[in-house]
């Protein structure tokens, strides 16, 4: 069974009901049926076995992804703001490469070091996330999903699968930046709604919108966090303006899929627990601390990167960059993460990456990207720069360059000039210097 | 006031260009929070979300003006 599979049959059985509203307006599960069949067979003639498309918030882009699958083709949901340069050049890359069979998705992800790196996903597995949030989160027939976060990440593409495996209704929102829309959505529904933020958007909801939050208690069936540590006095105030709510901290990662959550408002509150295994999942922790998952939410491996896909990927086991322990009643408490990887409000950045961007910015004759400390969003990335010969470039007119090669998440938020930078005798940069 | 609202958001949100047509196009959620919580400090005024507006968030002159509201509440 395949989410499509689950598709067909809701638009037989409850043809009319909301499947996904966007800014333009409200489709049905017969709708998206029809409109995938319609699509695939535009695709289906094209004789390509990939689809590289930029995931916009829109039915659009739901109905070209699902499309692609039925069509046999591996979808690979792209930033939506993704630079055009590196859309293009992804695109051009896919096009020479060949997929395992059963692929379904290849999704770019920020490794524990360097460049993004291509996770590829079986049907298999998308589905049982699907089934591991169906059953452990209880995602319904007359809930709406609120999706705010990026669909070319695992986290809100898995809720967009959760929903429409379930015959649930998806609401699209381009972000949290009016977060009037947001709470209108939830005002507006007819239907229970639900939600997953990341701890730093948790934040902003409590900062700015508690009384909204308050006033609406009652609707919220459930909001789910993960993909950063979420502060325990955060979780203790949504715990009180949400008594009735159930409000899961999640484990998960593009590479391992949905493996465990636990509901810190219905149980004990206990910060950086994530819970038990969910249905097709399982983990362990090594000796060292590193967080093991098995089961069938695991990626297939790294696209084009056997190497790697070998050094994570043994036995059915994947290693992860997380550290963590199991505790008495086998629920996974989270420790931290291994790498230089800064962690953007639940988006993953590698330094090198910025640094490598950096390259081409002119005016600049070394740098070194570091992760530094951010009230709202946790971390916040930092450059600290040695100024090169002529005009020093301002942060920005190092921004605005940047952001012709990153994703808007990755260019940084703060600028330092400094003499020098600290490197190795070997003429790496020195970071653990710059560690406080 | 428009002025040391400037310099405060200069120094928080030192990509954003102030001075642009639409101030509200130019921020993400991250940029619009800052705003208002820098504001909401700075002037000991109560902002939430429901001041985010369009017309709120059009420049730094409506923000100045949406401060001296709240001021003379």
């Amino acid at each position: 069974m395949r989410i499509e599979d689950c598709i067909a049959r809701h638009s037989e059985e409850e043809p009319h009901r909301a499947v996904v509203i966007d800014a333009e307006g409200s489709h049905t599960y017969a709708d998206l049926y029809v409109d995938i069949q319609q699509c695939t067979r535009e695709l289906s003639s094209g004789g390509v076995s990939v689809l590289p498309l930029r995931a916009t918030p829109t039915y659009e882009f739901i109905v070209r992804y699902l499309a692609s699958h039925v069509a046999g083709r591996v979808a690979v949901p792209l930033g939506k703001d993704l630079p055009k340069e590196q859309f293009l050049s992804c695109v051009q890359r896919l096009s020479r490469g060949s997929f395992p069979e059963g692929t379904a998705d290849v999704l770019f992800t920020t490794g524990t070091t360097g460049r993004p790196k291509g996770v590829m996903l079986s049907h298999e597995a998308l589905m049982a996330n699907a089934e591991n949030l169906i059953e452990a989160q209880g995602y319904c027939p007359g809930l709406t999903f609120i999706v705010t976060g990026p669909l070319s990440h695992i986290g809100s593409l898995s809720k967009v699968h959760a929903s429409l495996a379930a015959g649930a209704t998806v609401r699209l929102l381009d972000g949290l930046r009016d977060m009037n829309a947001f709470f209108d959505c939830i005002e507006r529904s007819p239907q229970r709604v639900a939600t997953f933020q990341v701890p730093s958007s948790l934040r902003m909801l409590l900062s700015l919108g508690s009384g909204r939050l308050k006033a609406n208690a009652g609707k919220i069936s459930f909001i789910e966090t993960g993909a950063a540590p979420m502060a325990e006095s955060d979780m203790r105030r949504l715990c009180e303006l949400l008594p009735g709510t159930r409000l899961y901290n999640t484990y998960a990662s593009t590479e391992a899929g949905i493996i465990s959550t636990y509901d810190y408002n219905s149980l004990p509150l206990l910060p950086a627990c994530l819970g038990k295994p969910m249905r097709h999942s399982g983990f362990s922790v090594t000796a060292e601390g590193a967080v093991l998952c098995t089961g069938s939410t695991l990626m297939t491996g790294y696209w084009q990167d056997e190497a790697l896909t070998r050094e994570v990927l043994k036995g059915g086991t994947l290693l992860t960059s997380d550290l963590g322990c199991v505790d008495e009643e086998g629920r996974l408490r989270l420790v931290g993460r291994e790498g230089n990887v800064v962690n953007v409000g639940g988006l993953k950045v590698a330094p090198e990456e910025v640094e490598e961007a950096m390259a081409s910015v002119t005016g600049i004759a070394d740098c070194v990207c570091l992760g530094v400390r951010h009230p709202l969003m946790g971390q916040a990335l930092k450059l600290l720069l040695v100024a090169g010969e002529g005009d020093r470039p301002t942060p920005a007119e190092i921004a605005r360059q940047l952001r012709t090669r990153l994703e808007a998440y990755k260019v940084p938020q703060l600028y330092e000039y400094v003499s020098h930078i600290e490197r190795t005798p070997n003429g790496k940069i020195n970071r653990s210097a710059y560690k406080s | 006031m428009r002025d040391r609202i400037k310099r405060l958001l200069e120094e928080a949100l030192p990509l954003v260009d102030l001075e642009a047509d639409f101030l509200l196009g130019e921020l993400d959620s991250l940029g619009v929070t800052t705003i208002l919580m820098l504001l909401s400090e700075e002037y000991g005024v109560a902002l939430d979300s429901t001041d985010a507006t369009p017309r709120n968030f059009r420049s730094l002159d409506s923000l100045a003006e949406m401060v001296r509201r709240k001021l003379g509440a």
